[in-house]
């Protein structure tokens, strides 16, 4: 299936992504109501966004304890908003960090691909988040990693200094 | 293989063995599936909506008439399993029918147990379990009502939002130095106090009930010390115990659940036991336990099923997790956060409120619980990564030193220490997923 590529070391931190995302998904121009994050690293000097990856448990599917998370047509895990009844077992069954839950709606929310036009990927500027055929993969992890690793030995090294 | 599958109990874990059983069988022919349960299957989870007027009660049936009969299972509703003889392969209900089975899977939940005192069956005084009981609960709940909870854990706090939507007083009373006692700890605890105080909740924690009388159409609650409480609606959420009893005689091992090894088979190669009943393993220590919660009960499920079904599945284990709201507040907790052997680190700020605990065996988390606004969206998005990095146990390394220094921020720890990657292979059945709701078209 076609998933969301994330390529980090292209991110701006533009946050275009998010701007997108949340107009696409409750029709306001809200950072706080997308569903694709974008997280700062190596002391706000790099940028990348998270997201759902889709991935072939679907946790947040499988504990609904009514079904209302099925699988899309393109292969996104959805949300059913009239059966979601908001008891939250998906927030604390996804591993990701990846559901969400409106207060107003009482709802949870995800990201569903944008019925297989996600407006993140088409929102970048500099194609860090692509839309394509592959597999789902941790995206982040390694571009975080070595950043990080820069940073504390950086910083061990000040401590040492001291 | 087994040809003839006996599901004893309509549950969550019922229910997922039986969609397991399905899909695994999905492109041969299907074997029989006889499901016994004593209700119409429902999803307790979601009876507090009901109570709250959020969904009408047709939105709490899962495995209604019509999807049972997509499934091809024949069922013996509204009665009870009252024995059990594995060698001769039999099953035997309450009005005296034998169900004869080459396999059978014990899911027979738990029932309420009220506080043993004079009085607690009388009339208003409800347990809020079964359906029928929250029906009870609904017909008699309504603005102005004065409702006391006694028992403070996780079934009654499910409950708190509907009743206090409904515009009724609530008064909780707990016989522990705290509320919540076995999901948070006490720091935890006197937020959330706090927090359902200046909502207009009373409490009363460390009281012991002596009995209720009935004295002019209201409920009085006597306690061991300190003043009586008159209520119109009284609410036992004080307890519940697993059902074993029908098991007497079968020769199946039992602790403090079905013992079960890690393909939920029991003592007896051809009984299965999931669920609240089962005694099973936990993730992160590894040592067997009952678990009595959601997730457990479908996991567990699903795993039993698809060994019923012939697919050999050994499970990871089953981890603790809980998460209530209450008045806009969340509060999870996940794994072993009560450890005390564990290293700890907390962190609280009152004024939010937030807090958080976060409990290490070496570089591993192995506990963690949180609890902040539910408006705050990266309380949401923590929780889940929490559990993740609980669910992993993947090592920390560095990233230790910073949760430790600060537990709020978790996000880059998490995708730093390729929490991610160490869970994309993760499936429970060891394959993809598929949706609960569909039904293998070979059926």
């Amino acid at each position: 299936m076609r998933v969301l590529k994330i390529v980090p070391e292209r991110c701006t931190g533009c946050l275009r992504c998010e701007l997108a995302c949340s107009y696409m998904q409750t029709g306001s121009f809200q950072p706080s109501r997308s569903v694709i994050r974008v997280s700062p690293f190596e002391g706000h000097t790099s940028y990348a966004p998270y997201t759902c990856t889709q991935c072939a448990e679907g946790w947040c599917m499988t504990a609904c304890p009514v079904g209302a998370i099925v699988i899309s047509p393109v292969g996104a895990k959805v949300v059913k908003d009239d059966q979601c009844v908001g008891c939250k077992l998906c927030t604390i069954a996804c591993p990701y960090g990846t559901m969400f839950y409106s207060p107003e709606t009482q709802k949870a929310f995800k990201c569903n691909l944008c019925s297989g036009d996600p407006a993140c990927a088409t929102a970048c500027p500099t194609q860090a988040i692509l839309y394509e055929e592959t597999e789902t993969a941790d995206w982040l992890g390694s571009f975080a990693a070595d950043r990080a690793e820069r940073r504390f030995a950086v910083m061990a090294e000040t401590s040492r200094g001291r | 293989m087994a040809t003839r599958h006996v599901i004893v109990g309509g549950g969550t874990a019922g229910h997922n063995a039986i969609n397991a059983i399905r899909q695994e069988e999905a492109g041969r022919a299907p074997s029989e599936i006889v499901l016994v349960s004593a209700e119409r299957p429902y999803s307790r989870m979601v009876l507090p909506y009901y109570l709250g007027r959020s969904i009408a009660e047709s939105h709490v049936y899962t495995a209604t008439p019509a999807r049972l009969a997509q499934l091809a299972v024949t069922t013996h509703l509204g009665r009870r399993a009252v024995g059990l003889e594995p060698s001769a392969g039999k099953l035997t209900l309450d009005d005296g029918t034998a169900v004869p089975f080459d396999d059978l899977l014990v899911a027979t939940g738990s029932s309420p147990v009220r506080a043993p005192v004079p009085g607690v069956d009388g009339p208003g005084i409800h347990s809020f379990w079964t359906l029928a009981e929250a029906r009870g609960v609904v017909a008699e709940v309504e603005t102005g009502s004065h409702v006391v909870m006694v028992g403070a854990g996780f079934i009654a706090f499910t409950i708190l939002n509907p009743i206090l939507a409904l515009g009724a007083h609530l008064t909780i009373v707990e016989i522990a130095p705290q509320i919540l006692p076995r999901m948070i700890d006490r720091q935890g605890a006197e937020l959330v106090e706090a927090w359902l105080r200046k909502h207009g909740v009373e409490i009363r924690t460390g009281a012991t009930l002596a009995g209720i009388d009935q004295v002019g159409g209201k409920r009085r609650l006597r306690f061991t010390e300190g003043p009586d409480l008159d209520a119109d609606t009284v609410i036992m959420a004080t307890g519940i115990r697993t059902n074993l009893g029908w098991l007497d005689g079968s020769g199946i091992r039992v602790n403090r659940g079905v013992v079960v090894d890690d393909h939920l088979r029991s003592s007896v190669p051809t009984v299965y036991a999931a669920g609240d009943v089962a005694e099973g393993k936990d993730l992160v220590t590894g040592a067997a336990d009952v678990h009595a919660i959601e997730p457990t009960a479908m996991e567990h499920g699903r795993i039993a099923g698809a060994n019923m079904a012939g697919r050999s599945v050994a499970y990871r284990g089953s981890l603790l997790m809980n998460i209530v709201e209450v008045c806009h507040l969340d509060v999870a907790s996940f794994g072993r956060w009560d450890d005390p052997k564990a290293e700890m680190v907390t962190t609280v700020r009152p004024d939010r409120p937030a807090y958080r605990k976060l409990l290490f065996h070496q570089d591993q988390l192995t506990g963690a619980m949180i609890l902040g606004p539910s408006a705050d969206i990266w309380t949401t998005n923590d929780v889940g990564m929490l559990k993740g990095l609980v669910q992993s146990g993947v090592r920390l390394g560095a990233w230790k030193e910073r949760l430790r220094r600060n537990p709020f921020d978790v996000k880059a720890a998490y995708i730093a220490s390729r929490t991610t990657g160490r869970l994309l292979p993760e499936t429970v059945l060891g394959r993809p997923s598929v949706p609960p709701a569909v039904v293998p078209s070979q059926i």
